[in-house]
């Protein structure tokens, strides 16, 4: 098990960038007319969320690579490998989210000093309070353009001859969010208000720009995503919540699953609430940000409007 | 603030409270009339260690996706009757036999623990399997536990008046002719079960302390075997309840997040033990010394 778990990881490093980019391009109508060389600089997007971005940016110039894009595990428990930290050393840009949900990236950082290396934190970047509670920032509308603009000016750094190439891409990728942001809008305005259930705080910030209101209690989903001792007050809570119909969906992590959300998603069922599948991670293969988020807004109108489960954005049978 | 619980009429209608004191009370029990023996049979140690060892059972459970309690069962029964079989006369190669095997329990645990996170997704598990989690025990647990509980009792039962002579004197319980390897091996085998209900209440690390406490404190009062049962049993009761009750009222007086309950029951038995120390100190000085003790201590 052992075994595959380092297969995954290393597949996750070394995927061949070749059809990734070959998609990214296609999908932003840019002519890719020369394969990228060995002099290529290289990026970092420790999520590989983040990494998809910096590959929409970057586009042949830049040599991007993720480090957690597994989807089957968790990235709170995310453990470092001597692979991970030679990618890291050899980076000219890096991405984190911050916030602690990739603390174990700064001591990679710390180990392998480069004054030549930029690092992004995106807490810092969206000028957040350290003391913000839920890390899970990619699900705020406002995050990625900020990313983007961010790591255009990083490349034109590292590639100035390709600046108003990288600033176009950003301008662009800015742009491509408009589908994404409609949905959130039409849903807001036929459904504001809509109350809601959840099991860990991932796409509350999604939830929130679409106008629903989270009944659960905050302290219960930052129990289960940080594995502590929940307070059976607030277990009880959710539990009626489900039970008593007070809520049209349960949001829950795909990703990191216990037998106390498994009862949770139990219970959803006996009650005939509609349950969305949300991720600490890009699902992979067939997304990109864009396409991501837009389809977990379109599966959260699915379970409100119709009353249709999403389990998995991915289609049966897809590989990790 | 323990008088303030049964005022507050959301303690007894919630179902993790209730879920948790039905769990609690047979750990309590099993764990009171099998750390007694345990206690006088001077396997303080090996229970800890079989404790620990069930861990690596709890975390396989959680990968595995089966009974959490039936995991830390399994574990704890195999290296049990192992170790029962190894049977070791002198305590010193008992403890270090004991302790390697503590060690390379814990270190499969580690191990699992790892795969848990990186493979099978799950969050908390190492918190819950190490330290416990109560409130978060699924409904569907309870009958099993109860189930564990009444085999451990029964057999306890069976075996008290064999394993207590054979405790306190050896040589005379085989030359009464019983079947003392038969006795010793139930005994292993219920010490499993009490530590794998043990390990589902406070986790499978602080599991010692529902096992031992209790009944080192009421050994140090009773002056009677079945004294010192029913004392334990009261006490372990009372640490375990009380603590349920006290985690429960933590919500409010902690910015809403309550402390974990297996602090709460881990200190009221350290509090019981301090104060039957001091009691039996009191006492002793008058009358001499109480049960536990006595075996040349």
């Amino acid at each position: 098990m052992y075994h595959l778990a380092m297969k995954s990881l290393l597949r996750s490093v070394q995927r061949p960038l070749g059809l990734a980019l070959a998609l990214t391009l296609t999908m932003l109508g840019v002519a890719c007319s020369s394969a990228p060389s060995g002099g290529t600089p290289r990026a970092i997007g420790v999520e590989s969320q983040y990494a998809d971005v910096l590959a929409q940016i970057g586009g042949p110039y830049i040599r991007v690579q993720s480090i957690l894009s597994n989807p089957n595990t968790d990235p709170h428990a995310f453990e470092a490998s001597p692979a991970v930290v030679r990618e890291v050393a050899g980076a000219s840009l890096v991405v984190m989210n911050g916030l602690g949900y990739d603390a174990w990236i700064e001591r990679i950082l710390a180990a392998a000093e480069n004054r030549r290396r930029t690092v992004i934190d995106v807490r810092e970047l969206l000028a957040l309070p350290r003391d913000t509670v839920n890390p899970h920032l990619w699900y705020d509308p406002r995050t990625m353009p900020a990313v983007a603009a961010a790591a255009a000016r990083a490349f034109a750094a590292l590639q100035p001859a390709h600046a108003q190439y990288f600033n176009d891409n950003a301008q662009r990728f800015a742009a491509s969010l408009a589908p994404w942001k409609r949905a959130l809008a039409s849903f807001r305005k036929r459904y504001g208000g809509t109350p809601v259930a959840v099991v860990e705080p991932v796409a509350n910030a999604l939830l929130e720009a679409a106008g629903c209101r989270i009944l659960t209690p905050l302290a219960l989903q930052v129990a289960i995503m940080n594995g502590t001792d929940p307070a059976p007050q607030d277990l009880a809570s959710e539990r009626a919540l489900l039970r008593a119909g007070k809520v049209k969906v349960l949001i829950y992590n795909q990703q990191v699953t216990s037998p106390l959300t498994a009862s949770f998603l139990q219970l959803a069922q006996a009650h005939h609430i509609p349950v969305v599948a949300v991720y600490e991670t890009m699902p992979q293969p067939g997304y990109h940000y864009q396409s991501w988020m837009l389809a977990e807004t379109n599966a959260l109108r699915a379970a409100v409007a119709e009353g249709v489960s999403t389990r998995t954005l991915l289609p049966a049978g897809a590989s990790r | 603030m323990l008088m303030s619980v049964p005022s507050n009429p959301g303690f007894w209608v919630n179902e993790p409270v209730r879920v948790a004191l039905t769990v609690g009370a047979g750990a309590a029990l099993v764990c009171a009339v099998v750390g007694c023996a345990t206690v006088m049979r001077r396997q303080a140690f090996a229970g800890h260690a079989l404790a620990d060892v069930s861990s690596a059972g709890g975390s396989a459970a959680y990968l595995l996706g089966l009974n959490p309690l039936l995991g830390f069962l399994g574990m704890a029964a195999a290296v049990a009757v192992v170790m029962e079989w190894a049977d070791m006369r002198e305590v010193r190669e008992r403890d270090l036999l004991t302790g390697v095997v503590l060690g390379a329990g814990l270190g499969l645990t580690a191990l699992l623990l790892y795969f848990d996170a990186t493979m099978g997704s799950v969050s908390g598990a190492a918190m819950t399997v190490l330290f416990g989690s109560m409130f978060t025990i699924p409904a569907t647990i309870v009958p099993v536990a109860l189930a564990v509980a009444g085999a451990a009792l029964v057999a306890s039962a069976i075996i008290y008046r064999p394993l207590l002579l054979s405790a306190l004197a050896a040589d005379l319980a085989r030359a009464q002719g019983l079947r003392v390897r038969a006795v010793t091996l139930t005994h292993a085998v219920t010490l499993a079960l009490a530590v794998s209900l043990a390990a589902m209440t406070v986790g499978a690390i602080l599991a010692t302390a529902l096992l031992i406490g209790p009944a080192a404190a009421a050994l140090r009062l009773a002056r009677r075997p079945f004294e010192a049962l029913v004392l334990a049993a009261l006490i372990g009761l009372g640490a375990t309840w009380g603590g349920i009750a006290l985690a429960y009222e933590s919500f409010y007086w902690t910015p809403g997040r309550g402390w974990p309950v297996s602090f709460f029951i881990v200190i009221l038995i350290f509090v019981a033990y301090l104060l039957s120390s001091w009691a039996a100190t009191r006492r002793g000085a008058r009358r001499g010394a109480a049960l536990y003790g006595c075996e040349g201590a």
